[in-house]
């Protein structure tokens, strides 16, 4: 594809997707590779006007991260299985966002698969629910409580007790404790 | 420092000022220099500019404030276990350029580079504020808005200040800087009533995003000096940025302010994490678009600014106070813009009222 063909193609993709300008302008800012690979991207997830704006924005922030082309970050296996595979487009441009935020936001990840993996070896009762702050933005957790009767209230209570050390672990993970 | 002015704008009322002479001096012919009636309109965003902050920093005005100087510090809020800091504007922007500098939104629409002429009036500001609590401490600073020393050479303004607050046992001054440029203080005797401290950060930090300040190790051998000279010194890790390697840095450095200022010496040290609202991350990334510290693992805080996620920079806290609480001798620290919570997990205790935290800040060192 020539300068001029992927010029062109962007720009006819951006306009059926009605992509802000600013949008438009950083797509064919980049390199000739990065902007083509791109736009590989884009048509073959069938990224919508959404999805197209954050993952330049993503796909962006991940090359200044990293000193990267974006066009050496889309040919990364992971993204490209998502890319060329054969499933619904819908759920293969969702996963493909998830993982740019993956490649974007590495330890958050990591941090928030610990946290989870923590809160299910509590094996907490139902009715009781543990509750992380989004995307761990602040100190607290939520701890809530759903009763139907004072019996019910009285077992979960117990039942609480019972997982005191854990939740506490849960408390200083989040408050960033050097167990983490 | 090496200023990059590439004009002048003086006001006719202050044209007769002492520091419009001192200015015009160091300055003219090189840069050229024009008098208007009235200066506010040159301290106006060029909106036409490709850069309009940075074109504001270029271009300096000399003009009477109009305003009080004396405020209370622009990020204390009731959200925060906050430090009691007041902030005396004696300028408004800065000759250096740190990508993550608030001033890109703060100043977003006049960024001039102000000094003000009729700084004497601060005086009877600061006098009614001792006069009026005498039992009180108070701490003022000067590097909120502007760098406290960097364009000292020129202006001469802080001998005077370090002589009025030497006169006054109830205020002490914070000379806040990122540079080294603390020649115009040593021949001036200080009587404890000043500290100078210094903004530092990794080497890292500084090479990728603090344009035109001094190198950390020159600013920790300037304070080593001001110390020999009488001077309380203190060092805010402001802002500290959780890059990759971060973790390793940050104690390094802390090692490294051990290593010039004996812990007892040190009068505190304040830490923040970077901390941007929407408008200044889009500022600053628009400013600095190939600058990496921009693009950390912040998220979206609950006061509506963006921080590293919360383990991650609470961890940070947590080994750079580990550092100062191992010093020997016991080092004041603070969080800035965080809230009582937070202090409760990093120093195991109540955060202290802004009252007691300025008592305590005034008198440590």
């Amino acid at each position: 594809m020539t300068t001029l063909e992927a010029e062109q193609a962007i720009r006819a993709l951006a306009g059926a997707r009605q992509l802000q300008d600013p949008y438009l302008k950083r797509w064919l800012a980049r390199e000739q590779a990065e902007r083509v690979a791109m736009l590989d991207a884009a048509r073959k997830l069938r990224l919508r006007t959404g999805q197209l704006a954050v993952a330049l924005d993503l796909l962006e922030e991940i090359a200044v991260r990293e000193g990267a082309g974006i066009d050496s970050i889309l040919s990364r296996e992971n993204l490209q299985r998502l890319i060329e595979s054969k499933g619904p487009a819908p759920a293969r441009a969702s996963a493909f966002i998830a993982e740019l935020r993956a490649i974007r936001f590495p330890r958050l990840g990591a941090t928030l698969r610990r946290l989870s993996a923590e809160i299910s070896a509590l094996a907490l009762p139902s009715g009781v629910n543990v509750v992380l702050p989004k995307d761990l933005n602040s100190d607290e957790l939520v701890i809530r409580i759903s009763v139907r009767s004072p019996d019910e209230f009285d077992r979960l209570m117990t039942m609480l007790a019972e997982k005191r050390d854990g939740l506490a672990r849960l408390v200083r993970m989040l408050g960033g404790d050097d167990e983490l | 420092m090496n200023f990059e002015l590439d004009e002048i704008f003086i006001e006719e009322d202050s044209r007769a000022s002492a520091l419009a002479r001192r200015v015009i001096e160091a300055l003219s012919p090189r840069v050229p220099i024009r008098f208007v009636a009235d200066a506010r309109a040159a301290t106006l965003a060029d909106r036409n500019a490709a850069d309009p902050f940075g074109k504001g920093k270029r271009r300096m005005v000399i003009m009477r404030r109009r305003g009080a100087f004396l405020m209370g510090c622009p990020a204390a809020s009731a959200r925060y276990a906050c430090c009691g800091y007041l902030v005396l504007a004696l300028a408004s922007n800065c000759p250096m350029d740190c990508s993550y500098c608030f001033l890109q939104d703060y100043l977003a629409d006049n960024p001039g580079f102000q000094v003000y002429s009729n700084y004497a009036d601060a005086f009877a500001e600061l006098g009614r504020l001792a006069a009026g609590s005498p039992e009180r401490q108070f701490r003022v600073g000067t590097g909120e808005f502007a760098d406290s020393l960097a364009f000292d050479s020129i202006t001469g303004v802080a001998r005077e200040f370090v002589e009025f607050f030497a006169a006054h046992r109830n205020l002490t001054l914070e000379l806040k800087t990122k540079t080294d440029e603390i020649d115009g203080l040593l021949s001036i005797e200080p009587r404890g009533a000043t500290m100078v401290s210094w903004t530092v950060s990794p080497e890292r930090v500084y090479r990728t995003s603090e344009r035109r300040t001094a190198p950390p190790s020159a600013r920790l051998r300037a304070a080593r000096c001001v110390l020999e000279a009488g001077y309380r010194v203190a060092f805010h890790l402001d802002p500290i940025i959780a890059y990759p390697g971060a973790e390793d840095d940050y104690p390094r450095l802390a090692e490294e302010i051990l290593d010039t200022v004996a812990p007892e010496k040190i009068s505190f040290v304040s830490m923040g994490s970077l901390r941007m609202t929407p408008a200044l991350r889009t500022a600053a990334r628009r400013r600095f678009p190939d600058d990496p510290m921009l693009l950390g693992e912040d998220i979206l805080c609950p006061d509506g600014r963006y921080r590293a996620f919360t383990p991650l920079r609470l961890r940070l806290y947590r080994q750079i106070a580990d550092r100062f609480s191992r010093a020997g001798a016991p080092v004041q620290t603070y969080l800035c813009m965080e809230p009582a919570s937070v202090h409760r997990r990093i120093f195991a205790a109540e955060a202290p009222t802004p009252a007691d935290a300025r008592e305590r800040l005034c008198c440590a060192g």
